[in-house]
C-alpha cells in the first residue's frame, strides 16, 4: 500500500468535523492551498492552542481556559440562582434570554441504554457546590426529552435533601406558533402546565 | 420493500450524522428493527418531540438491506407520562427488549404485552409485580416460557403449601436440588406467577429472584444498565 500523501492526509483530517464528508473535505483542502494558506494556518495555530488550552470549569464544568470560568467568576451574576443544562451550547443558549445566574452543565442525559448513569454527569460536584451554600434556588433546564427528564427527577431528589427550591422549565407552545400545528404531547403539556392569566 | 404505517414503539434512538437519528424501534407485526430518520434533527423538523420512548406510534418504513430508512411517523396517543422508578422501569423493559429479541421477529402478543404495562405503570399498582408479569411474557415469547403450573419430575400439580428447586431451562421440582443453579421457590408462589396474581412481598422476593436468574442466563455476564440506575435512584431518594 502506498504511504498517503500529506494532501490525503489532510482531507482524512477534515473528515473529523460534524458534517463533512470526504466531498466536502477535499472541496475544503483544495480551497485553503489555492486561495488560503494564511487562513489555514491561522485556524491550525487556532486550533492547537484550543486543544491544548480549554478544559473544563471546576465549578460549573463547561469549557474554560481557566480553572473556573469567567461566568463562575464574574461578580454581577445573581449567585442564588443555578441553572442545570445538558451541554455548553445550553448554556449559550440561556444567555441569549437574559439570566444572570450562574450554571451547572452536566455534559449529557442519563441514558442507561448507552451506559450513561449518574456518576458520568458530576452530581457528586454539584452536591458539593450545592453545598457551599451560595444556592437557594436550582432551575432542571435539561431538555424536555424522557432522558432529560429522568435527568431533571434524579437532580430534584438531591437539591431537595439540600432543601433547596427547585424549578423546571416551563413547557408549551413556541412563541408564534398555531396550536393548530403542534404536536398533542407539547399541547397537552402546555394545558396541564397552565397557569392562572 | 415499503411497509405501511402500523403501531411501534421507540425502545432506544442514537445520534447519527448531523441531523439524523437512528431509531431501535418495536413494531407490533414486523418486529424489532434499526430505522434512519433522516433529518430528524434539522431545526424545524415537526416530527421530532414525537421520537421519544413511551409513546405510542404508527411508523411506515422502506428497507432495503439491513437497516430501514422512516417515510412517515404519527402519534397513536398520548404519551405514556411516568417519572421516577416507574420510568426506569419502562428503561428496563426497553433494555430487555433490545437485548434479547432477534431482529424482524415479529411478536405482536408480546407488543401488546409491553402496551399493557406501559399502562400499568400509569397506575398506583405495585410495580414488582407489573414487571414480572412483563418478564413472564417475556420469556414466553422468546420461547423460554417458564412452568409453573406442575412438577417437572413427577408432572403432578404444584402444591401451594411445598417448596420447589426451579431448575434453569427445566423447571420446578420437589425433590433436591441437582445442581447449584437452581432456585429455591415456594408452590405458591409458582401459582401466584401463574395466575399473574402475585402481591405479597416474601413472593415477590421469590419471583424477583427467579425471573432474575433466568434472565441473567440469556442476557449473558454483562450486567443491566438500567438495574444499577434504579439502585443508584433508591439510594439517591434516601440520600
Amino acid at each position: 500500500m502506498p504511504t498517503p500523501s500529506l494532501l490525503d492526509g489532510l482531507i482524512e483530517a477534515l473528515r473529523c468535523m460534524p458534517g463533512i464528508g470526504r466531498k466536502s473535505a477535499q472541496r475544503i483542502a483544495y480551497q485553503l492551498l489555492e486561495r488560503n494558506r494564511d487562513g489555514a494556518r491561522k485556524l491550525a495555530g487556532a486550533l492547537m492552542q484550543a486543544m491544548d488550552q480549554i478544559g473544563y470549569c471546576g465549578r460549573c464544568r463547561t469549557f474554560s481556559e481557566t480553572s473556573i470560568c469567567h461566568l463562575c467568576n464574574s461578580q454581577s451574576r445573581d449567585r442564588s440562582l443555578l441553572c442545570v443544562v445538558e451541554s455548553p451550547a445550553d448554556v449559550c443558549a440561556v444567555e441569549e434570554t437574559g439570566y444572570k445566574g450562574l450554571y451547572f452543565v452536566l455534559m449529557g442525559h442519563l441514558s442507561p441504554l448507552d451506559g450513561i448513569g449518574p456518576e458520568d454527569l458530576g452530581l457528586e460536584q454539584l452536591e458539593t457546590l450545592l453545598a457551599q451554600g451560595e444556592t437557594k434556588e436550582v432551575i432542571l433546564a435539561t431538555n424536555p426529552t424522557v432522558e432529560g427528564e429522568a435527568t431533571a427527577h434524579f437532580i430534584s431528589d438531591i437539591v431537595r435533601r439540600h432543601a433547596l427550591q427547585v424549578t423546571r422549565i416551563a413547557h408549551g407552545v413556541p412563541m408564534g406558533g398555531e396550536l393548530e400545528y403542534i404536536d398533542s404531547n407539547t399541547l397537552s403539556r402546555a394545558i396541564s402546565g397552565r397557569r392562572a392569566f | 420493500m415499503k411497509i405501511a404505517l402500523h403501531p411501534c414503539f421507540i425502545l432506544h434512538q442514537r445520534h447519527y450524522r448531523e441531523t439524523s437519528l437512528i431509531l431501535e424501534v418495536f413494531s407490533r407485526d414486523n418486529g424489532k428493527l434499526s430505522l434512519v430518520a433522516r433529518g430528524a434533527k434539522k431545526r424545524n423538523a415537526s416530527t421530532r418531540p414525537l421520537m421519544q420512548i413511551n409513546q405510542k406510534l404508527n411508523i411506515a418504513w422502506t428497507i432495503r438491506g439491513e437497516m430501514g430508512t422512516l417515510t412517515a411517523i404519527e402519534a397513536a396517543g398520548t404519551n405514556y407520562n411516568l417519572s421516577g422508578s416507574r420510568l426506569i422501569a419502562s428503561f428496563y423493559m426497553n433494555e430487555l427488549l433490545t437485548r434479547l429479541l432477534h431482529k424482524y421477529e415479529p411478536h405482536p402478543e408480546l407488543f401488546d404485552a409491553y402496551e399493557n404495562t406501559l399502562t400499568l405503570l400509569q397506575q398506583p399498582l405495585n410495580e414488582e409485580t407489573i414487571l414480572r408479569v412483563f418478564e413472564i411474557q417475556l420469556l414466553q415469547s422468546l420461547g423460554y416460557g417458564l412452568v409453573l403450573d406442575h412438577d417437572v419430575n413427577t408432572g403432578m400439580p404444584i402444591a401451594q403449601n411445598q417448596f420447589y428447586y426451579y431448575q434453569i431451562d427445566f423447571g420446578p421440582t420437589a425433590s433436591s436440588p441437582r445442581d447449584r443453579e437452581s432456585v429455591k421457590i415456594s408452590g405458591e408462589t409458582l401459582l401466584a406467577l401463574a395466575q399473574k396474581t402475585i402481591q405479597e412481598p416474601l413472593q415477590l422476593q421469590e419471583a424477583k429472584q427467579l425471573t432474575r436468574r433466568i434472565l441473567k442466563n440469556h442476557l449473558g455476564a454483562k450486567p443491566l444498565a438500567s438495574r444499577k440506575l434504579f439502585n443508584a435512584y433508591l439510594k439517591n431518594q434516601s440520600g
